[in-house]
């Protein structure tokens, strides 16, 4: 290579390892990410050719600012972000002698830390939503989350005197899992954690038993409060439930007062082809006919909405998370500590 | 009963604003020995509504954006009663009551009405998350009148620049370091709540920002043509952005922190 062209090439990796690119790269992150704010997330294309016009529409549209966190050029972006802080710090490491300089390079170092766990997690992490009623077991393996039963034994919900939810709580049990077995009575701030895998409290609902008897033949229904249930009886027909747990009437309607099984009902709405066809409201025990069968309403039950989520990189986050505030505290403990500092 | 102590709060606000602008008009002696007495009195007082609020809901006042917001006034008056010592400026006491007189206007704004924690913001988590981000956003606050009034005195070249420089650089530093905390314990309530420590909600995405123009701000102070003005500029725009990360977006961005 010609002498011009070497000082060239040389000059432009010297700037690309510099802290000014560096810095510059977080800047620029950093308005990226403003952008995702201001620019609605998730929207179909007609969207921003409908609200931003068709010229700068289309620019959203053509470079995915529509899903701006999660498109390949913003992963990039980070990645060299990421590569300018590792080459500026092993650029200071020989100068690292005092608690400053090398305070300094293990704050930028853990930076790097949690890029590469949030880079780990992205590539390797799995989650699924699980709604379990009191008794019932799942396998993890169902849902690709390894081995492992999973039960619920209980739910609960704790209330406040004004009936504001106080806490939801779930005492389950996780059997076989990585040969060991875990019992744990969860709550929205406290989950399982079984090495990488978590088991979080996230939903809850009511799980109602009906009985449906049609002709001779007779079946227990399991069905989610809100859900609708398709039949199988070859004229397309469903039953959609609605679970009024305090049932009160007023001249709008029928509402519940309380989140609380006070006075319980059953709103069952029969459906043909997504139409409905026969409604009926149902106390505990009683028993309607609808078309050819007749429903009881048995039982009802909570249901608990469970998030398991195996995340093999979320512990080294978090170490970058300390390696960051011990960074923090060397760089400027004269500052922080002494008189002087500066 | 905490009507009236907010009310006389923020009449004393008012007053030290005028005090302050009439010290600028006519350096009257008593004006100057006068200055600080109605904010160490808003102080007293905002400790008295703090302590009658964590008296009545029996857990700390950290649970929505009412309560940050008081609390935050409180924190900076006493980095305002730090500075003092050390740094006497008129213009400063009158960037600070006057910050603190337009926050408490707007903090009558948002709702107030005691309510009980829901589940998901029952964790000591999410009271070192506020509790770090009250401390953080006081200390940015401090530098942004600090910066101002450093603006105000480069046309003067004025000897006590660098002294003002040097404390904008300490509320920085202190600032940035509690802005990671936030940071980081907002990250890991979120994760022990939701299974995820980081989801791009607008609010997170904005402290993430607020984040980014401080360490470029300590950045650019190792570099010549940074320190001084353009560095005071940064720290001015930087608080401007807290603003919006705290109020800006839980009134124009809805997203997960709607509890704010």
């Amino acid at each position: 290579m010609p002498d011009k062209q070497k000082v060239g090439y040389r000059n432009l990796v010297s700037w690309l390892s510099s802290m000014k690119f560096a810095v510059y790269l977080l800047i620029l992150v950093g308005a990226v990410s403003a952008l995702g704010t201001i620019i609605p997330q998730g929207q179909p294309p007609a969207f921003y050719l409908r609200t931003y016009g068709d010229g700068i529409g289309t620019v959203i549209n053509f470079l995915s600012l529509n899903d701006l966190y999660h498109i390949w050029w913003f992963y990039a972006l980070m990645l060299i972000l990421g590569a300018a802080i590792m080459v500026c710090s092993l650029q200071r490491l020989r100068h690292a002698r005092s608690l400053i300089t090398v305070g300094s390079l293990v704050f930028h170092l853990a930076i790097v830390v949690i890029l590469a766990g949030a880079v780990w997690s992205l590539g390797y992490s799995r989650s699924a939503m699980v709604d379990l009623a009191e008794q019932q077991t799942v396998a993890l393996a169902d849902y690709g989350l390894g081995s492992g039963q999973l039960t619920l034994n209980s739910f609960a919900i704790d209330y406040y005197p004004d009936l504001q939810p106080r806490q939801y709580t779930s005492d389950i049990g996780l059997t076989g899992y990585e040969q060991r077995n875990y019992y744990q009575t969860i709550n929205v701030n406290n989950p399982l954690r079984a090495g990488n895998l978590k088991i979080y409290q996230s939903n809850w609902g009511w799980m109602l038993k009906i009985r449906l008897t049609t002709n001779d033949s007779t079946q227990v229904l399991d069905v989610k409060d809100y859900d609708v249930f398709p039949l199988g009886s070859g004229e397309n027909h469903a039953i959609r439930v609605v679970f009024l747990p305090d049932y009160a009437e007023d001249e709008h309607g029928a509402f519940s007062r309380t989140s609380q099984p006070n006075h319980p009902y059953l709103g069952l709405s029969l459906l043909q082809s997504g139409r409905v066809v026969d409604m009926a409201l149902l106390a505990p025990g009683e028993e309607v006919q609808m078309g050819q069968s007749s429903f009881t309403f048995e039982d009802f039950s909570y249901y608990s909405g469970l998030q398991i989520k195996y995340d093999p990189g979320v512990n080294l986050v978090f170490a970058g998370f300390v390696l960051l505030l011990l960074g923090l505290l060397g760089r400027y403990w004269h500052l922080f500590f002494m008189r002087e500092g500066d | 009963m905490a009507e009236q102590l907010l009310m006389a709060t923020f009449i004393l606000l008012v007053l030290a604003v005028l005090i302050n602008l009439a010290r600028l008009w006519s350096p009257i002696i008593w004006l100057d020995s006068a200055a600080p007495l109605p904010m160490y009195l808003a102080a007293a007082l905002l400790l008295v509504i703090l302590a009658w609020r964590t008296a009545e809901a029996g857990r700390l006042p950290l649970a929505n954006m009412y309560e940050f917001s008081v609390f935050m006034v409180l924190i900076i008056l006493l980095g305002y009663f730090l500075i003092r010592r050390v740094l006497q400026a008129p213009e400063f006491d009158l960037a600070v009551s006057l910050l603190l007189t337009m926050l408490f206007a707007m903090l009558a704004s948002l709702p107030s009405d005691l309510r009980p924690l829901m589940p998901a913001l029952q964790s000591r988590w999410l009271s070192a998350h506020v509790a770090t981000a009250i401390l953080a956003y006081s200390a940015f606050a401090i530098a942004f009148c600090l910066g101002i009034i450093y603006l105000i005195r480069t046309s003067r070249e004025d000897a006590s620049l660098k002294e003002i420089d040097r404390q904008i650089y300490r509320m920085v530093v202190w600032g940035f370091a509690l802005l990671t905390l936030v940071i980081i314990t907002g990250a890991v309530w979120a994760e022990e709540v939701w299974g995820n420590w980081w989801s791009w909600d607008p609010k997170e995405t904005w402290s993430l920002v607020t984040w980014v123009v401080y360490a470029a701000y300590l950045h650019a102070r190792r570099t010549r043509g940074w320190r001084g003005r353009r560095s005071a500029w940064l720290v001015v725009i930087g608080f401007l952005v807290v603003l919006f990360t705290l109020y800006g977006v839980s009134i124009l961005l809805p997203g997960l922190h709607s509890y704010a």
